[in-house]
């Protein structure tokens, strides 16, 4: 099969996957939210940024602007895909690149998301394309792999773990190379409390309960929380309204709370979540800090946080020495969006 | 200055009636904990553990001070700061009454050590620039005690002497040799003495020199090697800026706390709530010593500890589940 082929037969099983009279992603659909893993909402959103995008012919456009032809090609490789499970289809990116690449896919799925992925790789197994598509919930399933790649998130203390773990079982060997993602959260920077762009900014930082690395967990602007408070919580309750928060928070947050009492900071309870005013790295979930300051706080804090920070986000305002994304689009990325600046393909 | 009623040294009562009282006292006039026992809604006390532990942090971000509106307290106190580089910032201990610390070093060492049979070395690079430092305050407590003038700091880059230690052993007394880890390796290096076989090292923690990676163990394992003692000869001190009270580890990894320190290991996810036997957490300290200060501390550590009450110190907590894709094997 040659690979101008591949890539529509990968391109039109992606969309099949997504017509509504698909049974096995309803089926997946009903399974996660009937277990608990993510809620309708946040699923349906998911889906419906896929969709709009798969229609848009975006897996073709990802093709073409990743130069993949019959000389660039993965065809061949073994890649493995580690993925995670903090938000509802958050492995699709990887998968479907490392397929339309030409690459054999082995994913391992995440037990916190195993039904929807699979949906989708049940659909690209049915358009019989050439290459291995393979997966599984269990790691020892890729037992003496020897993949050439391997494709996971984690943090600095989960990356030798794992990496033992995959040499114990031979998944790898000496020459696999590793492409290890690190970014936690992003940072927004907000010059103006219009309804457009505080629209824009809840939906950056309560969808899918702040847990993606594209979700905002730092606002850097002029304006205080505290002037912005009331108007800020008006637009959040609206937005839980449509969107009921999943995941709850640990008691550890009401300690954070209380913390921020007995030395005076300016904060906002939201009961499950808590908007603050701190420089500090976002360690806690389900906390926002916020930051009055101009474009030079924004960039000591986003070269304070590293390689933490997936992006940064503006209203559409060009920063000096920054690489910025619009923040309208922060949960609706196009597929070939570059987890920690690196392309997937 | 309001006084407290209770000496956290008294060992007629119980730890736990003094430690509510204390609770009581600076719960009412510790404005930072009072907001915070507030904002827990944290109302009638019976037992320690019900006791809220304030993130140590607030060093950092406040004055933790009983009555700390009296500005004659923060003129008058002696404080403690952490180092640190520059642009960073420390940690602040006021100290309203530096007796209660200099009773709280000697009470305590003398209930591990009889520090008469002692003779007390210090080499502590890095520590004597901070003029602020808990540990150098700690030091020359320890020293100015002894009445023969023998304790003293060792000269920075320069070899222990053997004639110093041979004085010592002759005069039928033991050394303690105090050091922060790395300082204490450099020691090994440019020295060549015998130790007597009972002499003890004191490891005091504080990496000051970032240029070695190694494990407590394999720390312990060098000391041990490079002074010529067994392993049961190098002890640890547990102590920081924030507390007044010391925990000690003598010839293992284990910490025992003083009589008037209590540690307990509590949930990330609910510090609140106590971690099993085993579990590891953050380290929770209740130090009756501060008791002008807050007594009540939930460190930054990570900790285990055993059902005898003894604990080890697993390095700094670091939230491993942080927000953003992350793919664990063990939960996953």
């Amino acid at each position: 099969m040659n690979i101008k082929t591949h890539i529509q037969k990968v391109a039109q099983a992606a969309r099949s996957w997504l017509q509504p009279n698909n049974a096995e992603l309803k089926e997946a659909i009903d399974r996660t939210v009937k277990e608990g893993l993510f809620s309708f909402e946040d699923i349906k959103f998911q889906i419906r940024t896929l969709k709009q995008q798969i229609d848009h012919g975006q897996v073709e456009e990802w093709a073409d602007r990743a130069n993949i032809n019959e000389q660039n090609n993965a065809i061949g490789q073994k890649v493995l895909c580690l993925h995670a499970g903090n938000l509802p289809l958050v492995g699709f990116q990887d998968a479907l690149g490392t397929i339309l690449s030409g690459a054999d896919y082995y994913g391992k799925l995440s037990t916190k998301d195993p039904y929807l992925l699979e949906s989708f790789l049940i659909s690209v197994q049915k358009s019989g394309i050439d290459s291995v598509v393979q997966y599984s919930t269990e790691l020892y399933s890729f037992e003496t792999l020897e993949a050439d790649k391997v494709l996971f998130a984690g943090s600095e203390q989960s990356v030798e773990p794992v990496k033992q773990s995959l040499k114990e079982l031979k998944v790898v060997n000496n020459k696999t190379e590793y492409v290890i993602r690190t970014a936690k959260f992003s940072l927004a920077y907000i010059s103006s409390d219009d309804a457009e762009t505080i629209t824009d900014l809840v939906e950056a930082i309560f969808r899918y309960g702040g847990q993606g690395c594209r979700s905002v967990a730092v606002v850097v602007s002029p304006i205080g929380l505290n002037e912005l408070k009331c108007h800020f919580q008006d637009y959040i309750e609206s937005f839980w309204l449509k969107n009921p928060q999943h995941r709850k928070p640990e008691p550890a947050l009401e300690y954070q709370f209380a913390y921020n009492k007995a030395i005076g900071r300016n904060q906002a309870w939201m009961n499950h979540f808590l908007l603050q005013e701190s420089e500090d790295f976002p360690e806690l979930d389900f906390t926002l800090n916020w930051v009055k300051g101009d474009e030079e706080k924004l960039k000591e804090l986003r070269f304070k946080f590293g390689s933490a920070v997936q992006a940064v986000y503006t209203s559409g305002e060009r920063i000096d020495g920054l690489k910025t994304e619009f923040l309208s689009q922060a949960q609706t990325p196009p597929l070939w969006w570059e987890p920690d600046g690196i392309p997937v393909i | 200055m309001k006084n407290a009623q209770v000496n956290p040294f008294n060992s007629n009562l119980d730890f736990r009636q003094k430690a509510l009282e204390i609770f009581e006292f600076q719960r009412e006039f510790n404005p930072v904990y009072q907001r915070f026992c507030d904002a827990l809604v944290v109302k009638e006390v019976h037992a320690e553990d019900e006791i809220p532990l304030l993130p140590i942090q607030a060093f950092k971000d406040a004055t933790v001070l009983t009555d700390e509106h009296s500005q004659f307290n923060i003129q008058h106190s002696i404080f403690f700061q952490s180092s640190g580089t520059s642009g960073m910032t420390r940690s602040r201990h006021y100290v309203v009454d530096p007796e209660i610390y200099r009773q709280s070093i000697i009470r305590g060492m003398q209930h591990f050590y009889d520090l008469d049979e002692y003779v007390i070395l210090a080499y502590t690079p890095g520590y004597n620039s901070n003029p602020h430092s808990s540990l150098v305050w700690m030091l020359n407590a320890l020293i100015d005690r002894d009445s023969t003038g023998v304790s003293q700091y060792l000269e920075l880059g320069k070899p222990l002497d053997q004639r110093l230690i041979n004085q010592i052993t002759d005069s039928g007394r033991k050394v303690m040799l105090f050091g922060a880890a790395f300082g204490l390796l450099d020691l090994i290096e440019i020295s060549d003495v015998t130790l007597d076989q009972d002499s003890i090292i004191m490891e005091t923690g504080g990496m000051k020199t970032f240029r070695r990676e190694m494990t407590k163990q394999e720390l312990h394992t060098q000391l041990a090697t490079g002074f010529g003692l067994p392993e049961s000869h190098i002890h640890s001190e547990y102590g920081m800026t924030e507390l007044l009270s010391q925990a000690y580890s003598r010839g293992s990894l284990w910490f025992d706390p003083v009589p008037w320190m209590k540690v307990t290991i509590r949930n990330p996810k609910n510090p609140m709530e106590e971690m099993p036997v085993g579990g590891e957490g953050l380290i929770g300290v209740i130090d009756l010593a501060n008791l002008y200060s807050c007594s009540f501390i939930l460190t930054g550590d990570k900790g285990i500890q055993n059902d005898k009450g003894q604990f080890q110190v697993l390095g700094r907590w670091n939230p491993v589940n942080l927000r953003g894709c992350n793919f664990l094997i063990d939960s996953d």
